[in-house]
């Protein structure tokens, strides 16, 4: 795809615009930009609190990480009840790392990358560089068109799509390594998308981007649905009344994990535990959010209501407000229920996923034991 | 933008497809928005717009479902063209596989579509002349061959972007004559339609 307008000069391109805390080109509307202030990562001049948090978390951590399983063996609680507030910004891509479990998949696997990058071809290598000026094309890491942050999205997501060239890519992909390549090497990046997708601590999520019909979208969609009717009644009446379903206003919650068009300090919070709780947080999150606007929501007919859902107020934005309306809505009892329903009903159960190997026949260690 | 004052107005559901980056997201946002940008985020799911249009006295009213055009997605598909009034099937005639792409939807949409849903085929980024792949001539003889209507469209210059959504609705209206009561069901929604067809949800 030619075009002149493509390019830009960066250095005037990145100067000409005012972007906010997170790289992310400024929007006219003020009010999310408030939100956006407050919630800004650690700055120059964190003040006194944040400080304090600061240095709780590298003393949890450890240099390198040296002390972070010791920890979170000893205090799984404050472990959890931390990252719930947020893990500091400067401090994100390490623990990220760490409790994701791709630390340990990169460490076992010296070299495996750069194979991948330099030496592999993938049959989604034009599919991959058409969707990658669109993927996150507001921010400025990514705008600068075959500047450094397009070229390590490539790689990542080429690595991956030889990596298991059954998956290759899928759009939605971008967003994730786009989201985590703001926080870490390409490497890194790399190795934490084999983490989520290949399950090194929680359930494999490849099922999102699997061939014959994106499965694991389906069944989120369908639990979600479910959870709707069941937490919020009147509500999920009103759906069915009006013939909305999740995947018209959801697909996208779970295929990014709210990275694509949710506000970057909320996603970012929703991150942080996902990446440590897993994907409940997802279900969590969708129903604070229908739970917080409830009472707009179930006035709406059709048309306004699929508007609605997709352009949440401002305040429902605020992770300070969101979250701990999501962490009080229970639901890990009842989605172990409906998984198992779900699987009974489907006669024969998701083709499993291939254990850690990659199509290309490059070995790679077995994730077993190891939590 | 409807016509003031009008008395008919029907809800219309029309879906867009057509292969990842042909221009779905941008053609529908130039023609409800008037905005184009150069970039446009790659659409994960499905998006809805809305968008009315008088054509003489009568006001169609889109419900537009502008889909994500990657292969993986294609199972998504289904529940956004099904009870489809109209269809808009983007290809780009730079890109020689989009066009092939684009007869796929067209076969797909007459095995399991409605057979009245009125089909449009756009031939996106109509300003990239010199970069082109898919002569009109070669689109316009495969349109009549296969009932569809065909043009030529530019997001960016905005060039028959109105003009294609503008024809549809007015095939629309010719297609489905004011005399019948009840209305033809366009928009296969619940007011229309008894709520048996809740079940089409695609998540069974």
């Amino acid at each position: 795809m030619k075009s002149t307008t493509a390019e830009v000069d960066p250095g005037s391109y990145l100067l000409s615009r005012t972007v906010d805390g997170f790289g992310f080109a400024k929007q006219e509307q003020s009010n999310s930009t408030e939100t956006l202030s407050k919630n800004r990562p650690v700055d120059d001049h964190p003040n006194d609190r944040e400080q304090k948090t600061i240095r709780k978390w590298r003393k949890m951590i450890g240099v390198g990480g040296s002390d972070w399983k010791h920890y979170v063996r000893r205090k799984p609680h404050v472990v959890k009840r931390r990252i719930r507030k947020g893990i500091p910004d400067c401090l994100r891509g390490l623990v990220w790392q760490l409790i994701s479990g791709s630390r340990d998949l990169l460490l076992m696997n010296p070299g495996v990358y750069e194979q991948l990058v330099i030496y592999e071809t993938s049959a989604s290598e034009l599919e991959i560089i058409r969707d990658i000026s669109r993927t996150f094309p507001s921010h400025v890491f990514y705008q600068q068109r075959h500047g450094l942050g397009q070229r390590s999205l490539y790689n990542v997501l080429k690595a991956y799509s030889v990596y298991d060239r059954d998956v290759g890519y899928v759009q939605g992909m971008g967003f994730l390594a786009g989201l985590l390549l703001l926080y870490m090497s390409e490497e890194d990046a790399f190795w934490l998308l084999v983490a989520l997708l290949k399950g090194a601590i929680h359930a494999p999520m490849e099922g999102l981007y699997q061939q014959a019909g994106l499965p694991l979208v389906q069944e989120y969609l369908s639990q979600f649905e479910q959870l709707v009717k069941e937490y919020l009644p009147m509500l999920g009446e009103h759906f069915i009344q009006e013939m909305v379903n999740p995947s018209m206003y959801a697909s996208q919650w779970f295929i990014t994990v709210f990275s694509y068009s949710f506000p970057f300090p909320l996603a970012l919070r929703i991150w942080d535990v996902f990446l440590y709780e897993g994907v409940k947080v997802v279900f969590q999150v969708g129903l604070a959010l229908l739970r917080f606007c409830h009472d707009d929501l179930i006035k709406l007919p059709f048309e306004k209501l699929l508007h609605a859902l997709k352009n949440f107020p401002a305040e429902a934005m605020n992770p300070d407000k969101l979250l701990p309306l999501a962490f009080s809505i229970k639901v890990s009892k009842r989605l172990e229920e409906f998984k198992r329903e779900y699987e009974k009903r489907k006669e024969r159960p998701l083709p499993h996923s291939l254990p850690l190997l990659s199509s290309s026949g490059i070995p790679i260690h077995n994730l077993a034991g190891l939590e | 933008m409807a016509a003031s004052g009008s008395n008919k107005i029907k809800n219309a559901k029309l879906v867009l497809l057509g292969d990842a980056g042909t221009g779905k997201s941008s053609l529908v946002l130039r023609y409800v928005k008037g905005q184009f940008v150069e970039f446009q985020e790659s659409t994960i799911g499905a998006a809805f717009f809305s968008q009315a249009v008088a054509v003489n006295d009568e006001t169609v009213k889109f419900e537009i479902w502008d889909t994500a055009g990657q292969e993986r997605y294609h199972s998504l598909a289904p529940m956004y063209y099904r009870g489809a009034a109209a269809a808009v099937i983007v290809y780009d005639i730079t890109n020689l596989a989009t066009f092939a792409r684009a007869k796929k939807w067209v076969q797909e949409l007459q095995a399991q579509g409605s057979p009245n849903t009125i089909m449009a085929l756009a031939g996106n980024k109509a300003d990239l002349l010199e970069a082109r792949q898919v002569s009109a001539q070669e689109a316009e003889t495969y349109a009549n061959e296969n009932g569809l209507f065909f043009m030529e469209t530019s997001a960016k210059t905005a060039i028959n972007v109105t003009d294609i959504f503008y024809e549809t609705a007015k095939r629309l209206i010719q297609a489905q004559p004011v005399q019948n009561p009840q209305g033809m069901i366009l928009a296969g929604r619940p007011s229309e339609r008894p709520p048996t067809a809740a079940a089409a949800s695609c998540c069974s």
